[in-house]
């Protein structure tokens, strides 16, 4: 169906998009903690999100250490709103 | 065990229903889980009447020490918002450039009217030499300020996603100085 991103249709990827969009940024141990997951799960899909563009990251200190803060980009928010425009629409439909 | 990314929301990941729910709760999750630093409104209110009060006294007095005592003043907001802004994200591990637009900004109708309400109103006074009504009006724009980010948190809460955006740090940090230099020369010109 036209609108559907393939890259976000996977339920745990949608989860990661949609926590992002929340905010502006969020470090990674954050978003690992909401969302429930180990740190590889987690790595690996913001390295697919990151390669398409919908996220950025950079590394920052916090209480002494290192960490990786991550942000949804400008295309990872249309992208997001247009999946789920999409699934609404199927919804929408399906009612 | 599963994680929450693969269990209960999503009770079935080909029902496009379950999906957006799955995905909206961990949204929720995170906003939910979301604190303020302590006394952050108080705070707020204080130094965005420090500042008004200040800034009115500078323009009234028409001296190098009214210019030292305003920028003082913006020094002391500044210095409260970033500590403010700090703490919240030391706190909660994310930024929320909403959160420090409505902080250093008072974007929105309600602390904006507050605060322009009670720059005129101080500064009114302050060529008036009515003190107290200077201490008054800048208090006052002081609670509005505060207000206006309590009703903005409170939105937020209700819909994180369509609050979450503000000006990045950059464009404040600008925008600081661009204040310090309009105080500046408004006093100058003063």
């Amino acid at each position: 169906m036209a609108g559907l991103d393939p890259l976000i249709h996977a339920p745990a990827r949608l989860q990661v998009v949609t926590t992002l969009s929340a905010v502006s940024e969020a470090e990674f141990a954050t978003l690992r903690a909401v969302l429930e997951v180990s740190d590889s799960v987690l790595s690996k899909h913001l390295s697919a999100l990151a390669e398409a563009g919908y996220v950025h990251s950079r590394k920052g200190v916090r209480a002494g250490r290192r960490t990786t803060w991550i942000g949804l980009t400008n295309t990872g928010r249309q992208a997001l709103r247009g999946h789920v425009a999409a699934l609404r629409q199927l919804i929408d439909r399906v009612d | 065990m599963l994680s929450n990314m693969e269990s209960s929301p999503v009770q079935n990941p080909d029902d496009p229903r379950s999906v957006l729910a799955g995905a909206d709760q961990a949204r929720q999750r995170l906003a939910a889980g979301l604190r303020l630093p302590t006394g952050l409104h108080p705070a707020l209110a204080a130094a965005v009447a420090v500042q008004v009060g200040t800034a009115a006294y500078g323009i009234a007095n028409h001296a190098a020490a009214g210019l030292v005592v305003a920028l003082a003043g913006v020094a002391v907001f500044l210095g409260v918002a970033a500590l403010l802004l700090y703490q919240f994200r030391r706190i909660n591990g994310v930024r929320v450039d909403g959160l420090a637009s409505q902080i250093v900004l008072g974007a929105g109708a309600t602390p904006t009217m507050a605060y322009v309400g009670a720059f005129g109103a101080a500064t009114w006074a302050a060529f008036e030499s009515r003190w107290w009504l200077v201490v008054a009006a800048a208090m006052a724009g002081g609670a509005g300020y505060a207000f206006g980010a309590w009703r903005w948190w409170h939105a937020y809460r209700r819909d994180p996603a369509a609050h979450a955006g503000g000006a990045s740090p950059r464009v404040l940090a600008a925008l600081a100085v661009l204040a310090c230099l309009g105080l500046v020369t408004l006093l100058a010109a003063g």
